[in-house]
């Protein structure tokens, strides 16, 4: 038995002898399939630099692709005729029009437009914006997710109350009286109004003027103002005072930094609460943007879990970026 | 030693045959492979006026699409590709189509970017809008409008209704903005006829009124993302096959 003998031609498919020959020829064709496997996935990945075009793209503008289903729906688009009836010369503008429009995009973002141009940081945002609550606009709510979310916002559903009133204010400080004056005064005119006593002869008497603050507000002819407009113009604690007389009512005194002010309400339409039908549009529309700001900060607070940002001092201090 | 000088020959041609067999059945794998690819890239380069009319490209179109649309579309369209009209989920077997005029082409974008996708190239001019939830027309006026729609789709319906529906449908409903003057609707909007039968969540009274009440908002996904170039072509090659009258196919 001789296992150390040369081998011959015949051997090199005797797989029961080595043979120097048929393991170089093996390794040989599995570095060349390697390198076939490897080359194939190199210059056909996507994102690779390639010197072919794809099929489905018409051209390739440093590596971006422009799509030949974009190019024919802009042919048929820009010269409103069927692709199949379109001339070469339309085709050809086309074209030119789509490389020109690449390169400048290229162009903007090489010069880094996003980060100077508000337009573009505008359309980004907003591009972003709809791509990611998509879904939420697609989805039609059904109507029992409606009512439910009317039953969970009620409050949201108030027809907006109406006022007429008087705000009569007591003047304090400077040379006018003193703060204790002012607030004696209007005690008095309280109690006289609520006595029935003709407004303008308690201003008169008590020395009380309009405060002003509802002149550019209300309907010119009635005086008729909504509660939210009261609210933003009479300030927070006239209006609270003011929000629960009824038409008739005469508030007690309220101290306040201009002196003290008296509300003398005329009439008031108290805000009424809608059911599900009068307000089923606006539940709609409040259920949307609902679900699309939820989707917004959601993904807002997943960009920043994975973002790297770098706070000053001072702007730590601000606490912008809640945990 | 004679006994195993005599089996040497014999195992020595069987190894032989086997890495012949071996090497044949990659090489064949390959070859087929290669020539698929091949005919994939030629379907992809093909303008949609020429794969029309090139009946062994699109016999190969319908086979690679046939597994495609089972996996991602049978299961809003269904696997009979009738739609589902509680979805609202077209039929693709007939030759009505919302957008474009059905051929490959019209076909091939839709399924790129999909209607209402959230894609910024997808279809979305409008949609329907809900008529009386909006307060647009009174539930009275729907009713009217129903009757009107009911009467182009030669159904049983309420005359007097339907005239009033009439009125409607050209003045304060504004329908004849987006389904067009004769009610054939708009391709370009993607707005459906109103003649039937061709419904999208059907045609009964319940339904339309259901429609115009409360509006439609109908989607398709944007498959740019999800299938390859080759697939989305022959998807739109197989719904063109599969829409075309017997007769204009077999003619061709």
């Amino acid at each position: 038995m001789n296992t150390s003998s040369p081998a011959s031609n015949g051997d090199f498919f005797d797989p029961s002898k080595p043979v120097v020959r048929r393991s170089m020829a093996f390794s040989a064709l599995g570095a060349l399939i390697g390198l076939a496997i490897a080359g194939y996935g190199l210059f056909t990945a996507k994102g690779t630099q390639s010197h072919a075009v794809p099929p489905e793209d018409l051209a390739l503008v440093n590596n971006r692709p422009i799509l030949r289903s974009d190019f024919m729906t802009q042919v048929q688009t820009q010269f409103t005729v069927p692709f199949a009836q379109s001339t070469p010369a339309q085709r050809r503008r086309v074209l030119e029009d789509m490389l020109a429009e690449e390169l400048q995009v290229q162009r903007g973002l090489e010069i880094d437009l996003p980060s100077f141009d508000p337009d573009v940081r505008t359309a980004m945002v907003a591009g972003v914006e709809l791509e990611i609550s998509a879904d939420v606009l697609a989805q039609q709510p059904t109507d029992q997710q409606l009512r439910d979310y009317y039953a969970a916002h009620r409050t949201k559903y108030v027809s907006q109350g109406q006022l007429r009133l008087r705000d009569l204010v007591a003047k304090s400080g400077g040379a006018a009286r003193t703060p204790e004056q002012a607030t004696s005064d209007a005690q008095q005119a309280v109690a006289a109004l609520r006595a029935a006593a003709p407004v303008e002869q308690v201003m008169q008497r008590y020395h009380l003027v309009d405060s002003g603050a509802l002149l550019d507000a209300g309907h010119v002819d009635t005086g008729e103002v909504f509660e939210f407009a009261a609210k933003a113009k009479l300030g927070a604690e006239v209006y609270a005072a003011a929000a629960t007389l009824q038409g008739g009512q005469v508030s007690d005194p309220i101290p306040q930094s201009d002196g003290v002010h008296v509300v003398d309400m005329v009439e008031h339409r108290m805000p009424v609460q809608e059911d599900y039908a009068v307000a089923a549009n606006a539940v709609w529309t409040d259920f949307k943007n609902d679900a699309q700001t939820q989707v917004r900060d959601a993904e807002v607070r997943y960009l920043r879990s994975r973002a790297d940002i770098l706070l000053s001092s001072d702007a730590r201090a601000l606490e912008v970026l809640s945990p | 030693m004679d006994t195993i000088g005599r089996l040497r020959p014999v195992r020595r041609r069987r190894s032989l045959v086997f890495g012949l067999v071996a090497i044949g059945i990659v090489l064949c794998a390959l070859g087929y492979w290669l020539q698929r690819r091949a005919s994939e890239a030629r379907m992809v380069r093909l303008w949609p006026v020429q794969l029309a009319h090139d009946p062994a490209m699109l016999s190969f179109a319908v086979s690679l699409a046939r597994p495609v649309y089972a996996s991602h579309c049978a299961r809003c369209h269904g696997a009979d590709l009738n739609g589902k009209r509680s979805i609202g989920a077209p039929n693709l077997a007939d030759s009505v189509w919302l957008y474009g005029d059905g051929g490959i082409g019209d076909i091939e974008t839709t399924i790129l970017y999909g209607i209402r996708s959230g894609h910024p190239k997808a279809h979305n001019v409008t949609d329907m809008p809900a008529e009386g939830r909006t307060e647009q027309l009174s539930r009275a006026e729907v009713d009217d409008v129903v009757e009107f729609v009911l009467a182009l789709s030669r159904q049983p319906h309420d005359d007097a209704a339907s005239v009033r529906g009439r009125g409607l449908f050209y003045d304060k409903g504004n329908c004849f903005d987006c389904h067009a003057r004769d009610a054939l609707g708009n391709t370009d909007y993607g707005t459906p006829s109103l003649v039937g039968p061709g419904w999208l969540y059907g045609g009964d009274r319940q339904t339309l009124r259901q429609t115009i009440y409360n509006g439609r908002h109908g989607l398709c996904p944007a498959w740019i993302d999800q299938l390859t170039p080759a697939q989305i072509r022959a998807l739109a090659a197989f719904l063109y096959v599969v829409s075309q009258p017997a007769s204009r196919l077999a003619a061709r």
